[in-house]
């Protein structure tokens, strides 16, 4: 998976001198700090660092969930600064798909109904060629009826995955979605994120601490501090290991 | 364990909140209730004693009749005014002074009635002692003449009347007066909202008794040192058998439980009935928020317990939280009870009652009555969902979030189906069967068949919730149908939230279905037994009067074929004090029919009276049976049933020949004239016509057909209006539950609500569907309602029409319209519910609520 040659394309999103205070005064904590980044498109980005780089601030903010103090976010040509909430959440809804960490299906709805809930919100029908290819990628054909509570953890982030593919979003960003896996279901949900960059040239963002989970991208950005830190195109689970050893200290 | 308890108090603030309103509500509708039951009970008792401050003993007729309330006091036979005399030359009294005491309807300035509505309107003779009366000048003089008169100031002050002008008395007959005085009750307006107009002793006499050789009553006063139990025992001794003599304080205390008995018991029972009401909603709304908050704090419990905390303290922990809401909510409402007393007043008055004003009384009883009540409500309700809590064992409940078990258990269907049937059936029983305690019987079936529904409730939650929703799903897309599944996901909740506003809906259901069925009947009944054109009224108290003779004229009008004054009046007949009905036979004919199903009415002779179908077979009676019937003067005459008839709405169960009656009674009042008019004359000249006529009367409403049903049903109406209006704070109270509940189940969703904002849902969306969902639980709560209410209401009408009632027998009639309105305002309180817990709910920022803690 980490064979790909591409050419320069262009950015899906992009972030701008981009600053993040919480607080005020003395007890003010810069969870990121004056970051610019680019995330190509069709490219598989890992997200790095250490508990409070300001990994999962940076992610959230470029996602449009939550707001920078200062700088600026883009996704496609549109600033994000610039956006009502309604405008926002209109935008996450239709040009961004996200995977949780954990808690990211609704218990009341079967599979399906979760898989294509962004596009019911959106009071659409679902694009049926692509929701089946979809479906088909995460391998779950047999299991759209059942409820979250009858399907396991695995079972639960590959719904998540589809759902967060089902709208043909712009970018997926994805906050540790194999934190709360065991190696082998990790590994899967792993595989078909990257399978969806390989062969439907989708775009996603993905925050981890987990090195071999790294691997699986493109690309990985380190975050410390709040700043970038560093880069590594093409990463495998040792280079990232050593990496952050160098980094660490 | 203390400090554990009280920070989670002051944590949990914000959901105690609505447990708080709920009992604070409760208890503010109980103990203002009491409130002003004590104080019309303080303000009658003060009113009465100073009446009779300075009577020591007073001398009148020994017989005395049953009274309906806001009748004239003229159900006592007459003295004769030679005792007058008689009795001034005991020995030890001081003085003595004739009364003489009737109806008297006394017009305002601008020709309106005033008084009335309850309280009676009377006249009577001007008593210038104040040792003797309690009325006293204030403005002007005694009346002298024939035509002056002294009026007090409340009526007064309502009529716009002063000293020097002139208006009319109807007693009935319409006497013209000139007002020389105004005068006080005491130091009130009046004795509460009773008009008095006070003639000479001679003109009250012609006026009100015609006659002049006696009185109504004696007032004595004692010479000093003269005990009033002394002073009636010599008094006593110089009266004839059937004239009496009492204490002044025994005839306060007669006033006073007389007004108990006849108006103060039944208006305050009523009204702690609807208190209870909303208690036991309110009860409802507290279970289900402490089940919540038991739940939801499952985990922390069990932890606490983990760490050596014993199942006792964790439940006294409940126990105290639940006390402490208890006790300030009680004390809060009790506060709040003040202002609700002054509100319940003010819907009275403005449905027509005119109850007593004066300072508020605060009883003890009341403070405890409400303070008690409230804290035990709340306790049971708080403490028996901790109960069930504490038995989970602590590793399971750390363990596992949810402990509430979300689905219905077969155990809770068999419960609920068995004690519903057995309700049911109890209810059917009582009603079918019949027999006296029918009542008793359904109403134990009615309680029953609530606690079985509420039971059975959860097992029909979520099939209810899907089929109520389906609408939804197809009208509002993904935002219906996710507000469909969050109704369905924990039944018992919802059934639960839903269960408080079912009982409420409930009971406005069962006095829809009732007032409907009355009214059904009195229209019907009317429709068919009245076939005359006009109705001439005093209004819907009927406490007026009119004078005989208005019959008489209307009956000489060219347009007018037959006129009959109906009277009403009371009498000893057979073993107990009825209302009967007086008439000329000979005239009812052409504008009544009473479907006389044995003998006949216009025959009816001078010894002879006409009985209802229901009462000859309540007391075995047919034609010719002979019944004992005494007269309010003491007299007792033997008559003889000459008619049996089936239509009693407009006469009642006793019809009495005018020529019977008159001899016995002071003043020949009528309360009805019924008009029929030639053939091919208008009903629209024929009213103009007989209006002409009776505005010499006062102006007395002329009807027609239509307008006399209105009138009849109007006191359905008015009464339907009160307990709606009382309803209404049990059915603020369930849906403060329903907001409550929701509020609560937000906290709990907040990652699921946050994850919906995260991939796409807007705010309006997300308010929608709490809406909706809300809308979903009051819809099934009001249409449980509906269902036990319709069919109670059938069980109540059923049973009241085997009651032997003295007017109204009614048949089951359903309102489907206004129930479908029932519906549709119980849906829309649902989206007034569900209001706040929405716009909190949009307000949740989206990230805290998908960030992993």
């Amino acid at each position: 998976m980490t064979n790909t040659l591409a050419p320069p394309r262009a950015a899906v999103a992009r972030a701008e001198h981009a600053t993040k205070v919480y607080g005020s005064g003395e007890t003010a904590v810069r969870a990121i700090d004056d970051v610019t980044v680019e995330f190509a498109a069709g490219r598989f980005t890992a997200i790095m660092g250490p508990s409070g780089s300001g990994k999962s601030t940076l992610m959230h903010c470029a996602a449009g969930l939550d707001d920078l103090t200062s700088g600026e976010v883009f996704v496609g040509d549109v600033a994000l600064g610039s956006l009502s909430d309604k405008e926002l959440t209109l935008l996450r809804r239709d040009r961004i798909g996200f995977v949780f960490q954990s808690y990211n299906l609704i218990p009341t709805l079967t599979a399906l109904e979760n898989i294509t809930l962004p596009t019911a919100l959106a009071g659409k029908k679902p694009n049926r060629e692509w929701l089946d290819g979809v479906i088909d990628t995460v391998g779950l054909r047999d299991r759209l009826s059942h409820r979250p509570s009858e399907l396991s953890g695995g079972q639960q982030q590959r719904v998540a995955v589809a759902r967060a593919l089902a709208t043909r979003p712009q970018i997926v960003f994805a906050d540790e979605p194999t934190g709360n896996l065991d190696s082998r279901a990790g590994a899967e949900i792993l595989g078909f994120m990257a399978q969806a960059v390989g062969d439907l040239a989708q775009t996603i963002v993905m925050v981890t601490h987990d090195p071999a989970a790294a691997a699986y991208a493109d690309r990985v950005v380190f975050l410390g501090d709040g700043r970038i830190v560093g880069e590594l195109a093409d990463p495998t689970a040792e280079t990232v290991i050593n990496r952050m050893q160098q980094l660490g200290g | 364990m203390r400090t554990v308890m009280l920070k989670g108090l002051l944590a949990h603030k914000r959901r105690l909140l609505g447990t708080f309103l709920a009992v604070f509500l409760g208890v503010a509708f109980l103990s203002g209730t009491l409130v002003l039951g004590d104080t019309l009970r303080g303000n009658f008792d003060n009113l009465f004693t100073e009446a009779n401050a300075g009577t020591d003993a007073v001398v009148r007729h020994a017989s005395k009749l049953g009274t309906d309330p806001g009748e004239a006091k003229s159900q006592r036979g007459l003295i004769d005014t030679t005792l007058v005399d008689k009795v001034r030359n005991v020995d030890g009294v001081a003085d003595a002074a004739p009364y003489v005491e009737g109806f008297g309807q006394l017009l305002g300035k601008n020709g309106d009635k005033l008084g009335g509505n309850g309280p009676p309107t009377l006249a009577g003779n001007w008593i210038d002692n104040r040792a003797l009366s309690p009325y006293h000048l204030v403005e002007g003089r005694a009346p002298r003449a024939g035509n002056e008169v002294v009026i007090n100031r409340g009526a007064a002050n309502n009529g716009n009347l002063h000293v020097g002008d002139t208006t009319t008395v109807q007693t009935p007959e319409p006497v013209p007066v000139t007002i020389v005085g105004i005068s006080k009750f005491g130091s009130a307006d009046g004795l509460g909202g009773v008009t008095f107009t006070a003639f000479t002793l001679e003109s009250a006499q012609e006026h009100l008794l015609h006659r002049t050789d006696q009185v109504t009553s004696i007032s004595v006063k004692a010479q000093s040192g003269v005990s009033q139990d002394a002073l009636v025992n010599r008094i006593q001794r110089a009266l004839p058998a059937d004239v009496q003599a009492i204490t002044g304080a025994k005839l306060t205390n007669e006033n006073t439980s007389d007004i108990n008995k006849e108006f103060l018991d039944l208006f305050t029972t009523f009204l702690v009935v609807f208190a209870g009401v909303a208690l036991l909603v309110a009860t409802f709304s507290i279970y289900n928020t402490f089940s919540i908050i038991v739940a939801q704090r499952t985990r922390e419990s069990a932890l606490l317990r983990a760490i050596g905390a014993g199942r006792g303290q964790i439940l006294a922990s409940v126990v105290v939280e639940a006390l402490l809401v208890g006790i300030v909510a009680s004390a809060v409402g009790l506060l709040g009870g003040l202002g609700i007393a002054g509100l319940l007043k003010g819907v009275f008055d403005s449905f027509g009652f005119a109850l007593p004003a004066g300072g508020l009384v605060f009883k003890t009883s009341a403070v405890v009555i409400s303070l008690v009540v409230g804290v035990i409500v709340t306790l049971v309700a708080g403490v028996a969902p901790a109960i069930k809590a504490s038995r989970v064992a602590p590793l399971a409940a750390i363990r596992d979030v949810s402990v509430e078990s979300t689905t219905a258990s077969a155990r809770r269907a068999i419960t609920g189906l068995a004690l519903t049937a057995i309700g049911v059936a109890v209810v059917l029983g009582a009603v079918l069967s019949g027999g006296g305690s029918v009542l008793a019987l359904a109403g134990l079936g009615a309680v029953l068949t609530m606690v079985g529904v509420v039971v059975f409730g959860p097992v029909v939650a979520r099939p209810a919730s899907r089929v109520i929703g389906t609408p939804l799903r197809l009208l509002r897309g993904v935002t219906g149908s996710l507000a469909r599944e969050n109704a369905m996901r924990n039944p018992r909740r919802t059934s639960g939230t839903a269960a408080a506003l079912m009982v409420g809906v409930g009971v406005v259901t069962l006095f829809t279905i009732f007032a409907a069925s009355l009214k059904a009947s009195i229209d019907n009944s009317v429709s068919q037994s009245f076939t005359g054109d006009l109705v001439v009224s005093t209004g819907r108290f009927g406490g007026g009067g009119i004078s005989p003779q208005l019959a008489r004229d209307v009956g000489q009008l060219p347009v007018v074929k037959d006129a009959t004054g109906l009277g009403r009046g009371r009498a000893l007949v057979g073993s107990g004090t009825q209302t009967v009905t007086i008439a000329d036979p000979t005239k009812l004919r052409g504008v009544l029919d009473l479907d006389v199903t044995k003998g006949s009415i216009a025959n009816l002779g001078p010894q002879q009276l006409a009985i209802s179908k229901r009462t000859a077979d309540d007391k075995g009676w047919t034609r010719g049976s002979r019944v004992p019937v005494t007269f309010s003067d003491g007299a007792t005459s033997e008559l003889t049933v000459g008619a049996v008839y089936n239509s009693r709405n407009i006469v009642g169960n006793y019809l009495l020949p005018r020529e019977v009656w008159a001899p016995h009674a002071v003043q020949d009042i009528d309360t009805t004239v019924l008009v029929g008019l030639k053939p091919g004359i208008g009903v629209e000249t024929g009213k103009r016509a007989v209006q002409r006529t009776v505005d010499a009367y006062g102006a007395p409403d002329v009807e027609d057909r239509s307008q006399f049903i209105a009138t009849e049903t109007q006191g359905v109406d008015m009464m339907l209006g009160i307990v709606y209006v009382l309803l209404a704070l049990a059915i603020l109270i369930a849906l403060m539950g329903i907001a409550n509940t929701l509020s609560l189940s937000i906290y709990e969703r907040t990652r699921e609500l946050g994850l919906l904002r995260a991939i796409g849902e807007t705010r309006r969306q997300l308010r929608s569907m709490i809406r909706w969902e809300s809308v979903i639980i009051a819809v099934f709560g009001t249409l449980g309602g509906l269902g036990v209410g319709v069919f109670l209401g059938w069980a109540l009408v059923e049973a009241a029409s085997q009651g032997t009632g003295d007017f109204i027998s009614p048949t089951f009639s359903a309102p489907v319209a206004q129930l479908a309105i029932l519906l549709v305002v119980g849906g829309i309180a649902g989206v007034l519910a569900g209001l706040r817990p929405a716009r909190r709910a949009a307000k949740l920022p989206v990230l805290r609520a998908i960030v992993t803690e």
